[in-house]
C-alpha cells in the first residue's frame, strides 16, 4: 500500500508548487482545499497499509473515520468556505506583487524538498520507520507553508500559508506519533479551525477598515 | 471534598462565567460579573495551590490534569494577575464613553475564556493539550486587542494572529518530536504524550530527538514569550490593546508560554545527562532578549510600548535565571512574581494616564506625578520598580540572578547582564522622571482617583516593597518546591 | 537494417507529417477544412526549387546557419531510437550528446538570425535562448532521472529498458519527467502555450521572427530541421509515456508511431483550446518544468 501513500506524498508536493506559483486567490483557496482533502484520507490510508502488512484483522475503528471525516469537513469544506467569503467580501481576485516572484517561488519550493531530504538523511534512525515519503513531504510541506506566510503581501494568501503549515504537521503528527490521542487530536483541528475562523474575521475588519487587505501596507507601529 | 475536582473547578468556572457573561445586560453588569468570577476562580485555584504546596501534586481525570508546585505557584500568579486586572478593567471600562454593552458582553466572554485557556495549559498533563491551550489563548485574546476596531489595534492584531499562531505551530513540531523521542523507552503509545510519564522516564528518551524538539519549542513558544528575536509582535500587541488586556499579556500570558518552555526543560536536561544544554540555550536567548530590549527601551516615546519592551527584557531575565540553575532558577521564580505584580501596575498606571491626557507619548505626560497624583506616581513607581530599584523586590531577584551567575564563574554572562540592565535603567529612568516632574505639556483631565484605585496602586506596591526587605518563609518553600521542578529534583512536598 | 531503416528513413519520411497532423486537428476542431495533411511537403518541394535571397548586410554565418541546423539535428536522430529498437548508434552519454546537437542547431539558428541585424531577429533570438536556458536544465534533468532509474547512460538503453514494470513502481517520477518533457517538447518546437507558430505579428513571435529573412532552399532545410526536432523529442516522449516490454516487436514500433501521431493530435487540441501565455509567465511554465524532473531526481534517488 506504500505506493499509493507515495503517490499521494508526490501529489501534495505538486500541489504544494502549484500554490507557490499561482496568483488568483481563489484557484490557491481549492488547491489548499483539495490537500485539506486528501489528507483526510492519509490516516486511513495509513491504517491500511499498516494492517495489510502484519496481516492482523483491520484496525480501521469508528474513532479513526470519525477523525477523518471531522477532518475532511474541516479542511476540505469550512476553510474554503470562510475564505472565500472572506475573499468575494475583500474583493481582491489576485496577489500582484508578492515579495518573491512566482517563479522564484517556485524555486524555493524545490529547494524546500531537497531541504526537507537532507534533514531526514540526518535525522536519527527513529524516523526511517513507515512509509519512505511522509517525513520529508511533511517537512518540505510545513517550510512551503512558512514561505507562502512571509512571502505574501495579503492577509487571505497569508491565512492560506498557515493552513499548508498545520496540513505539514499534521502529516508529520501521523508519521512520527501514530496514535495520537483522539481528543488531543480534535483539540488540534479545532484550534485550527477556529484560528482560520479568527483571521477571516479580522480579514473581514481590514478590508473594511483600509478597503484593502494588503497586510504590506499596514505599517504604522514601528519602533 | 476531593482535590482532584479543584483542578476541574479551575477550568469550568471560568468557562462557566464566561459563557453566562453573554447574558448579561449593561456595561456595569458585565464587568461586576468579570470580577465576582474571577474572585471565585481565585479563591479556588488559591485552594488548589495551597493543597499542592502542603501535600504534594494532585492529579485528575486519569492522569490527563495534573497540578505541581510549579504549575501551582503559575496558577496563583495567574488569578492574581487577573483579579487585579478585572478590578481595574471595572474603572477603566467605565471611563470609555465608547465603550458599550455589547463590546461589555464580548469583553467579559473573551475575558473568562482566556483565563480558562490559560488554566487548561497549566493544569494538564498532556502536552498536546498544553499546547492547544496555548494557541487557544492566542485566538481568545486576538479579539481583545482590537476591543476598539481602529486601523493600528487592527494592525497590532494582525500581526499578533499571524506570528503567535505560525510560531506556536512551531511549538507543536516540537511537541510530536518530544512524544517521538520516548519511541525507544516503549511507552503506552496513549501515554507518549503525558508529561509525568515523560518525566518518569526521561533519563531512557532519545537524547537527539529530544533536542531537535527543544529546539522548535524554544522557538514556538518563545514567539509567544516575546523573546528576541521573535518579539516583533508584542509591543505593537500590548500597546494597541486597552489597558487591562495589556496588563494581563505583559503580567500573564507571556509567563503562560515561557511556564511551557519550563515544563521541557528538566525532560531534556535529565535524558542529556545534565549537559546543562537546554540550559545553555535558555541564558543565550535571555542575554540576547536583555540586550536588545535595552536598545529600544533608550530611544522609546511610548509609555506602553516601552512598558512592552520592558517585557521583552524581564522575560530574558527569567530565561537567563532559569539557565544559570542552582540559585537562578529559585530567583527566575521570584522574579516571575515580581514582574508580574509590577507589570500589571505599569499597564494600569499607563492606561489611566493615556485615558487623561489623551495619548500614551510621554514627553506629553510631563508633570503627571503632580496633576495626577496616584497614577501619575504609579506608574513612576512602577518604572522605577522594573528598572531594579533597590528596596523592590526586582532588585533582589536580580540580584541573586547576578549571584547565581558568579557562582557558576560566567563572568562573561555578568557583564553583558549588567550592561544591558545598565542601559535599561538610565533609558527608563530618563522617561521615568520626565513623565513624573518636567513641566506640564498639556492639561489631563481631572483625575478622580477612588478608594479602589489608591488600593490597586498601593497593593502592589507594598507587596514589592515588602519583599525586595523580607521574604516570608512560606514563599521561600513554595518558591523552591517550584524551582525543584525546574530542576529536575524529586518533589519534597509540605511547608 | 531494420534497425536503420525504422530508426533513419522513416522519421526522414514521416517527419514533416507531424505538422500537417496539428494544423488538420486544428482546423477539424475549429470546424475549418483546413490545409492538406501533406501540406508542409509541398512547401518543402517548392522552396527547393527556388532561389535563396540574401541581404548585403548578411555574412557567411547566415548561409551556414540552416545548413549546420539540419545537419545537427541529423545526426541527432542517428542516436535516438523509436519503438524499443536500438539506435544505429548508441554509447553511454550518448544523451549529452544529443543535448549539445540541438544546442548546435538552435546556435547556429539564433547565430543567423543576429548576423541579419534586424531588430525583429535579434529580439527573437534573445527571446530564443532565453526560453532554451530553461528548457534545457529540464530536459537534461529529467533525462539523468531516467538514467538513474534505469541504471545506464545511453539514450538506447534507457528508453528501451523502460518497461512497464518500471512504470508500475515509479509512476509518480515516470510522469514528471513526462510532464516536463512535454512542455520542452512544447516549447522547444514554438508551439502554443509557449508560442504561436500561426502568429502574424513579428512581436509576438519568438522562433518565426528569427527566419524571416531566410529564403528558398535555406528555409525550406530550417522548416524541414525543424520538423525532424519536433519528430526527436516526440520520439523521446512517445517512449517514455508507452513503453514497450524490453524486446524489440513490429507491435511495439507500431504503438511507438501512433503514439506519435496522437502527440501531434494531442498538441493541435492544446492549441485549439489554450491562449498563448504571457511571455513573462514563460518562465514560470518552464520552471515548472525544471521543478518537476528535480523532484523526479529526488524520487528515483530516494529509491536507490
Amino acid at each position: 500500500m506504500n505506493e499509493l501513500i507515495d503517490a499521494l506524498m508526490v501529489l501534495l508536493v505538486l500541489m504544494n508548487l502549484r500554490l507557490l506559483g499561482s496568483s488568483r486567490l481563489a484557484a490557491c483557496i481549492r488547491i489548499v482545499a483539495t490537500e485539506g482533502i486528501a489528507l483526510g484520507l492519509l490516516p486511513l490510508l495509513l491504517v491500511w497499509s499498516q494492517t495489510s502488512a502484519s496481516s492482523v484483522e483491520p484496525g480501521l475503528s469508528g474513532r479513526m473515520i470519525f477523525l477523518s471525516v471531522a477532518s475532511v469537513l474541516t479542511r476540505g469544506v469550512l476553510f474554503p468556505w470562510l475564505l472565500l467569503k472572506a475573499q468575494r467580501d475583500a474583493k481582491v481576485r489576485r496577489e500582484a506583487e508578492p515579495f518573491l516572484s512566482y517563479p522564484l517561488s517556485i524555486i524555493a519550493g524545490v529547494l524546500t524538498l531537497v531541504l526537507s531530504f537532507w534533514l531526514r538523511s540526518r535525522l536519527p534512525p527513529s524516523f526511517a520507520s513507515g512509509p519512505p515519503l511522509l517525513v520529508p513531504v511533511a517537512l518540505s510541506t510545513i517550510l512551503v507553508g512558512l514561505l507562502v506566510v512571509v512571502s505574501r503581501r495579503l492577509a487571505i494568501s497569508q491565512v492560506l500559508g498557515y493552513i499548508v503549515m498545520e496540513n505539514g504537521i499534521y502529516v508529520l503528527g501521523l508519521a512520527l506519533v501514530r496514535e495520537i490521542p483522539a481528543l488531543v487530536e480534535m483539540g488540534v483541528l479545532l484550534d485550527a479551525f477556529v484560528a482560520v475562523f479568527v483571521m477571516s474575521i479580522v480579514t473581514h475588519h481590514i478590508s473594511r477598515q483600509f478597503d484593502h487587505i494588503d497586510v504590506d501596507q499596514m505599517d504604522s507601529l514601528k519602533g | 471534598m476531593k482535590v482532584s475536582y479543584l483542578l476541574w473547578a479551575v477550568l469550568v468556572l471560568p468557562a462557566a462565567a464566561g459563557g453566562a457573561c453573554l447574558l448579561l445586560r449593561s456595561v456595569r453588569a458585565a464587568l461586576l460579573w468579570v470580577v465576582v468570577a474571577v474572585g471565585a476562580a481565585s479563591a479556588v485555584a488559591a485552594a488548589a495551590a495551597w493543597s499542592v504546596f502542603t501535600g504534594g501534586p494532585i492529579e485528575a481525570g486519569a492522569g490527563w490534569l495534573y497540578l505541581d508546585a510549579l504549575s501551582a505557584y503559575h496558577l496563583l500568579l495567574l488569578h492574581a494577575v487577573f483579579l487585579l486586572s478585572s478590578i481595574y478593567a471595572y474603572s477603566y471600562f467605565r471611563r470609555e464613553a465608547s465603550f458599550g454593552a455589547a463590546q461589555a458582553r464580548r469583553f467579559g466572554a473573551l475575558w473568562m475564556g482566556s483565563l480558562a485557556a490559560m488554566a487548561l495549559v497549566l493544569v494538564s498533563n498532556n502536552l498536546g493539550i498544553v499546547w492547544v491551550g496555548v494557541e487557544a489563548t492566542t485566538l481568545l485574546t486576538a479579539f481583545l486587542i482590537c476591543t476598539h476596531v481602529s486601523p493600528s489595534s487592527l494592525e497590532a492584531t494582525w500581526k499578533y494572529l499571524i506570528m503567535c499562531s505560525v510560531g506556536v505551530a512551531f511549538a507543536f513540531i516540537g511537541t510530536l518530536l518530544v512524544a517521538a523521542s520516548a519511541g525507544s523507552s516503549h511507552l503506552a503509545t496513549g501515554d507518549a504524550l503525558l508529561w509525568t510519564h515523560l518525566r518518569a522516564v526521561a533519563a531512557n528518551l532519545d537524547p537527539a530527538t529530544l533536542k531537535m524538539g527543544f529546539i522548535f519549542l524554544l522557538v514556538g513558544y518563545g514567539t509567544k514569550t516575546g523573546l528576541v528575536p521573535m518579539h516583533n509582535w508584542l509591543p505593537d500587541a500590548h500597546s494597541q490593546a486597552p489597558a487591562p488586556v495589556s496588563a494581563v499579556f505583559s503580567g500573564f500570558l507571556l509567563n503562560t508560554a515561557l511556564y511551557c518552555i519550563l515544563r521541557y526543560v528538566p525532560l531534556v536536561e535529565i535524558a542529556t545527562k545534565n549537559s546543562h544544554w537546554a540550559l545553555d540555550l535558555l541564558v543565550g536567548f535571555g542575554v540576547l532578549s536583555i540586550l536588545i530590549a535595552g536598545a529600544f527601551i533608550v530611544f522609546q516615546h511610548d509609555a506602553k510600548r516601552l512598558l512592552a519592551y520592558h517585557s521583552v527584557e524581564h522575560m530574558g531575565i527569567i530565561a537567563l535565571g532559569v539557565g544559570l540553575g542552582g540559585l537562578g532558577t529559585f530567583a527566575a521564580m521570584f522574579h516571575v512574581l515580581n514582574h508580574s505584580l509590577c507589570k500589571s501596575l505599569g499597564f494600569c498606571s499607563a492606561g489611566r494616564l493615556g485615558q487623561m491626557y489623551g495619548t500614551h507619548d510621554i514627553a506629553q505626560m510631563a508633570g503627571s506625578a503632580h496633576d495626577a497624583p496616584v497614577w501619575g506616581r504609579g506608574f513612576l513607581l512602577s518604572l522605577l520598580a522594573l528598572i531594579g530599584l533597590a528596596p523592590f523586590a526586582i532588585f533582589m531577584s536580580e540580584f541573586q540572578i547576578l549571584k547565581a551567575a558568579a557562582d557558576r564563574s560566567a563572568f562573561g554572562i555578568m557583564t553583558l547582564f549588567l550592561a544591558g540592565t545598565g542601559v535599561v535603567f538610565v533609558g527608563a529612568l530618563r522617561h521615568a522622571i520626565g513623565a513624573a516632574w518636567d513641566p506640564p505639556v498639556r492639561h489631563p483631565t481631572p483625575e478622580h482617583a477612588g478608594v479602589v484605585d489608591r488600593a490597586l496602586v498601593l497593593v502592589p506596591l507594598a507587596i514589592l516593597l515588602v519583599l525586595g526587605l523580607w521574604m516570608p518563609e512560606s514563599l521561600r518553600l513554595a518558591l523552591n518546591q517550584a524551582a525543584d521542578v525546574i530542576r529536575g529534583l524529586p518533589q519534597k512536598g509540605g511547608f | 537494417m531494420t534497425a536503420l531503416l525504422v530508426n533513419i528513413l522513416l522519421p526522414l519520411i514521416l517527419a514533416p507529417l507531424l505538422p500537417g497532423i496539428i494544423n488538420r486537428t486544428k482546423a477539424v476542431m475549429a470546424g475549418r477544412k483546413g490545409q492538406p495533411l501533406f501540406q508542409l511537403y509541398y512547401d518543402l518541394w517548392k522552396l527547393l526549387r527556388k532561389g535563396a535571397v540574401y541581404s548585403r548586410t548578411t555574412s557567411w554565418v547566415f548561409r551556414a546557419g540552416p545548413m549546420v541546423a539540419l545537419a545537427a539535428v541529423l545526426t541527432a536522430l542517428v542516436i535516438v531510437p523509436l519503438g524499443g529498437s536500438s539506435a544505429p548508434l548508441h554509447f553511454a552519454g550518448d544523451l549529452i550528446l544529443l543535448a549539445y546537437l540541438m544546442g548546435l542547431a538552435r546556435f547556429f539558428i539564433v547565430l543567423a538570425a543576429l548576423d541579419t541585424g534586424s531588430a525583429f531577429e535579434g529580439m527573437g533570438a534573445s527571446r530564443e535562448v532565453t526560453f532554451a536556458a530553461l528548457a534545457e536544465p529540464a530536459f537534461l534533468l529529467g533525462l539523468a532521472a531516467l538514467a538513474k532509474l534505469t541504471g545506464s547512460l545511453s539514450l538506447t538503453d534507457i528508453l528501451g529498458g523502460l518497461t512497464w514494470q518500471i512504470w508500475s513502481f515509479g509512476a509518480p517520477e515516470l510522469a514528471m519527467v513526462a510532464a516536463a518533457v512535454l512542455i520542452v517538447f512544447l516549447t522547444e518546437n514554438s508551439r502554443i502555450p509557449v508560442d504561436d507558430p500561426n502568429t502574424h505579428l513579428e512581436l509576438t513571435m519568438i522562433h518565426e521572427v528569427m527566419v524571416l529573412d531566410h529564403s528558398g532552399p535555406d528555409f525550406a532545410f530550417i522548416l524541414y530541421g525543424s520538423a525532424m526536432k519536433m519528430w526527436i523529442l516526440g520520439a523521446i516522449l512517445v517512449q517514455i509515456v508507452l513503453p514497450g516490454t524490453g524486446a524489440v516487436s513490429p507491435a511495439h514500433l507500431g504503438v511507438s508511431l501512433a503514439g506519435m501521431i496522437g502527440l501531434a493530435v494531442l498538441v493541435g487540441m492544446v492549441e485549439s483550446v489554450m491562449a498563448r501565455l504571457r511571455m513573462v509567465r514563460v518562465p514560470q511554465l518552464l520552471l515548472t518544468a525544471c521543478a518537476f524532473s528535480v523532484l523526479a531526481i529526488i524520487l528515483v534517488l530516494r529509491r536507490s
